[in-house]
């Protein structure tokens, strides 16, 4: 009871923060945009302008689904098709059996879910050309699996292994595993079924989980002729400051390591293009750490879009560079639709809970008075999560 | 040594005499390679760039005698003046104690508190530990993160400015254009600014009850107000002026003033302060399985200080080194 009572706490956290988000979404393309009209693309020092509110207003996968293979675009029939698809399945009040560790950790409804309209395109991925992310190189391979299985043992004793769930695919149901006393191979970023330490928690719940590059939420611009200034609305409560230099300067040392990298910026023509290296061993970007290298490009393609795209490239990830492209909106300034503060961290009830919670069951455990610890899962994403979108499962 | 930074000093004043003199032609000055000029394109003064305070102010706004430590404790004399370092900073020895300050306040001796607000004040002090929001990483609030010791960057527009802040990545934009407020109270506040003449005033409202103004335990309520002039002296200095209303605190308007300085290294950039990250083991350290540096007895927190001293560091050996 006790442990149900602090989980739902975390939830509750979770929640204030999503509804904060819900609140800032976009509901619909209409509307939109009076704001942006007549404003010049050069600022009044001659740079391109690419400052206001921007976001992604469409629904695009990141990798193109097996079915549209060589098909880039969708038509305007196809988009319409899938916008109602996608409203149909709104998944409102989706309960799995009332009591259960699947039941509480779900608890996200229609009110979470914020569906945006289909994109023209079938996939963010636009290089290589089949709109997905190539290969990961063997020694990635080795990290993921020797990973995977580490994360399964710690699963082990739990429901999900004995009913065969997806999240323990490939693992088995068993005993506690002795595994449960060891640290991880490299640096965790993912949940753990285990909360011996705040490390085990994931980046999202420890109030970390923003990575560069990132195609999701808002982005404030603002310019001087030195650096451009990009505020980050994203996750829940996780956003970021990020300042651009726009100096020429070399990228810093070796040695000094950034959670989002190092950034350096220049103009080319109407574009400013940044390249990003230095990453941190703690920053994850699906599974590349401090030799993730990018190079952004941001362009003004008109009045009311700008278009990004990004080159990702780690030779200790992924078998070749790729990249991805996406057109933003300008929102209207004068709402002010972004969400400055990010303060997940300030109102973090969920971490502690999760520590504190499992310290309860470990005594109540000891005096012969609960489960095993071990055998509950605390890991596994239930699914129906906010931002999750439903038609695609991505 | 001495001799250095009594001449870094001389030439620190004259290159200030000689700046303040040319501050309102249009001048260019080089950094890295990029060239500022002293006013924007639209004829503003140019703040753009990262800059720091470099004073006392974010460990007691008011006037104060420097102290051994953060925390200290009783010593063998029963007096203030006497007190010794506590656990939680001792182990850091005379580079946790805490500088003297003439303060920043401006007209005032004191903060005008409220006789209850004073008596929380001084509850915050006892408690700074375990109530200043700083150690804990959280947002700092306004004005207390334009006085913190890091780097902060200005990136000016003609309709937004945005301020970066080097701890807990905190950030806020200066609306010089019409925009709604938030819908919530917030830690960084909504500033809405203008420009009177050469002056950058910034109306910062939207606050909660939770940061506070220093490390001293100076606090506000979620009614607090605060107005921000920001005045170039040369283009490499600013003076910065708040004025802080909170009729549930205090009695009535008080304000501090300070110099803020460009920061004149051609390669300066603001460089992660993750503390969020840092703060883990002093937040949630005692809850570990098993406790690192920090552990609960009963309902005291105790920090294990233990410090093995390696061979060779002995304090005699160090003296005959």
């Amino acid at each position: 009871m006790r442990r149900r009572l602090l989980a739902v706490l975390g939830v509750g956290a979770l929640i204030l923060a999503v509804i904060v988000l819900v609140k800032v979404a976009p509901v619909g393309v209409a509307g939109q945009t009076s704001a942006a009209t007549g404003s010049s693309t050069k600022t009044a020092w001659g740079d391109p302008d690419l400052q206001g509110i921007w976001t992604d207003e469409f629904q695009t996968p990141l990798q193109r689904q097996a079915k549209y293979a060589g098909k880039e675009l969708f038509t305007e029939q196809e988009r319409a098709e899938l916008d109602n698809q996608r409203a149909g399945i709104l998944r409102r009040d989706q309960r799995v059996e009332i009591g259960t560790e699947r039941d509480v950790a779900g608890a996200y409804n229609a009110v979470f879910q914020s569906i945006k309209h289909t994109g023209k395109r079938t996939s963010l991925v636009v290089d290589p050309a089949d709109g997905r992310i190539p290969p990961v190189t063997p020694e990635a391979k080795q990290r993921s699996d020797a990973d995977r299985e580490f994360r399964l043992a710690l699963l082990q004793a739990t429901e999900t292994c004995k009913n065969h769930e997806a999240a323990c695919a490939g693992g088995k149901y068993g005993p506690p595993s002795p595994r449960r006393a060891e640290i991880p191979s490299f640096y965790n970023t993912g949940r753990l079924n285990r909360s011996d330490n705040p490390e085990d928690r994931s980046m999202t719940e420890r109030c970390m989980a923003a990575v560069l590059p990132d195609f999701g939420g808002y982005r404030r611009i603002v310019q001087s002729p030195e650096a451009v200034s990009i505020f980050y609305d994203v996750g829940q409560g996780q956003g970021w400051q990020r300042t651009i230099p726009l100096n020429g300067g070399p990228h810093l040392p070796q040695s000094i390591r950034e959670r989002f990298g190092d950034s350096r910026g220049h103009w080319e023509g109407n574009t400013l293009v940044v390249d990003v290296t230095n990453f941190s061993p703690k920053s994850d970007f699906m599974g590349a750490r401090e030799n993730l290298h990018l190079v952004e490009r941001w362009t003004r393609a008109d009045a009311k879009t700008l278009e990004y795209s990004v080159t990702i490239e780690d030779p200790t990830t992924w078998t070749k560079p790729w990249a991805v492209k996406h057109e933003m909106t300008r929102q209207d300034e004068q709402a002010n639709r972004i969400y400055y503060e990010p303060r997940c961290h300030e109102g973090n009830y969920g971490l502690p809970a999760l520590l504190i919670g499992t310290r309860a069951e470990e005594a109540a455990f000891a005096k012969g008075r609960g489960p095993n610890p071990a055998t509950k899962d605390s890991a596994t994403d239930f699914g129906a999560e906010g931002g999750v979108d439903a038609l695609t499962g991505n | 040594m001495r001799n250095r930074f009594k001449s870094s000093l001389i030439a620190t004043g004259i290159a200030a005499a000689t700046v303040s003199a040319v501050v309102t032609v249009s001048m260019t000055q080089t950094t890295g390679q990029v060239s500022r000029t002293a006013r924007t394109a639209d004829g503003k003064p140019n703040f753009s760039g990262v800059w720091q305070a470099n004073n006392e102010a974010n460990w007691d706004l008011q006037a104060h005698q420097a102290r051994p430590g953060g925390v200290t404790q009783r010593g063998v004399y029963p007096y203030a003046f006497a007190e010794v370092p506590a656990a939680p900073v001792l182990a850091l020895g005379a580079a946790a104690g805490v500088p003297g300050s003439l303060g920043v306040l401006q007209g005032d001796a004191q903060i005008p508190y409220t006789q209850a607000a004073l008596t929380r004040k001084q509850e915050n002090a006892a408690h700074w530990i375990d109530r200043d929001p700083e150690l804990k990483c959280y947002l700092p609030g306004i004005p207390r993160a334009m006085y913190m010791p890091y780097p902060f960057q200005i990136v000016q527009s003609s309709t937004k400015i945005e301020m970066a802040y080097t701890f807990s990545n905190a950030a806020r934009a200066i609306h010089l254009d019409k925009v709604e407020g938030p819908p919530d109270d917030t830690w960084m506040g909504h500033s809405v600014g203008r420009w009177e003449g050469d002056t950058l005033v910034v109306d910062v409202t939207h606050f909660n009850d939770k940061t506070w103004f220093d490390r001293a335990g100076n606090f506000h309520s979620d009614a607090l107000h605060v107005v921000e002039r920001f005045t170039p002296i040369t283009p490499d200095a600013l003076r910065y002026e708040a004025t802080i209303e909170d009729p549930k605190v205090f009695t009535r308007p008080w304000k501090i003033a300070m110099p803020i300085y460009r920061r004149l290294e051609p390669n300066i950039q603001l460089l992660d302060y993750p503390c969020i990250d840092f703060a883990e083991e002093f937040l949630y350290g005692n809850l570990r399985k098993q406790q690192l540096v920090k552990h609960w007895e009963g309902e005291t927190i105790v920090v294990d200080i233990k410090r093995k001293v390696p061979p060779g560091d002995r304090l005699y050996e160090w003296y005959g080194k």
